[in-house]
């Protein structure tokens, strides 16, 4: 994908996986995901989708719809490229990260 | 176009669950940031667009998910709480379990 943007990245001691979190910077759920994996010094980076170029979130939503066959919901989280969480429950993100 | 406060968010939430008979979420952190996320979302688009969602900054396209969002009313029938977790119903608010993401019901 051609990127227009740049991700914030996080450093943390948990680098196993690469982790991208899309989120939105007004969204409660996407604060606590972020917040999770800063909590818990998860290596990752993400970027606020809704503070993005109209045409940058196109191609976004485009990339991941073609990937994963799912539409765009927030956090959307891409793990190693291969995997993904949608939303933020923290069981799931414990059971699939931790 | 006039800009908002938080106070105003604030005030237009509790008008809602007035009318509805739903509660505002008891996460008071989850709360304050999705009363600043709405109040952001007014001043950049005109209307209170949900901040779990993407907006099209298009009132007439967002009109669905405009808070309260047509959602609002199936989800909290089924999950106890809006899509964003800052509407409940009464019985999920005395519960006192925490909301968490749920299914996105917008086609």
């Amino acid at each position: 994908m051609e990127t227009k943007f740049k991700f914030i990245e996080e450093d943390g001691t948990k680098c196993k996986n690469e982790l991208v979190v899309y989120a939105l910077s007004t969204c409660g759920f996407c604060h606590r995901a972020l917040k999770f994996l800063k909590e818990h010094s998860f290596k990752f980076k993400y970027v606020y989708y809704d503070e993005l170029e109209p045409e940058v979130q196109e191609q976004i939503e485009k990339q991941l719809r073609d990937q994963f066959n799912r539409s765009l919901s927030f956090p959307f989280l891409v793990i190693d490229c291969k995997r993904f969480l949608i939303g933020f429950n923290q069981d799931k993100w414990e059971e699939e990260l931790l | 176009m006039n800009k908002k406060t938080k106070e105003d968010t604030r005030l237009f939430t509790t008008m809602v669950v007035k009318k509805q008979d739903w509660k505002l979420t008891h996460d008071e952190e989850l709360l304050e940031l999705l009363l600043e996320g709405l109040t952001k979302n007014f001043n950049r688009y005109g209307y209170f667009c949900c901040p779990c969602r993407s907006a099209k900054n298009d009132r007439e396209k967002d009109k669905d998910i405009t808070c309260p969002c047509v959602y609002s009313w199936p989800d909290i029938k089924e999950f106890g709480h809006c899509y964003c977790g800052l509407y409940m119903s009464q019985a999920f608010f005395e519960s006192g379990k925490q909301p968490g993401s749920i299914p996105e019901r917008r086609p």
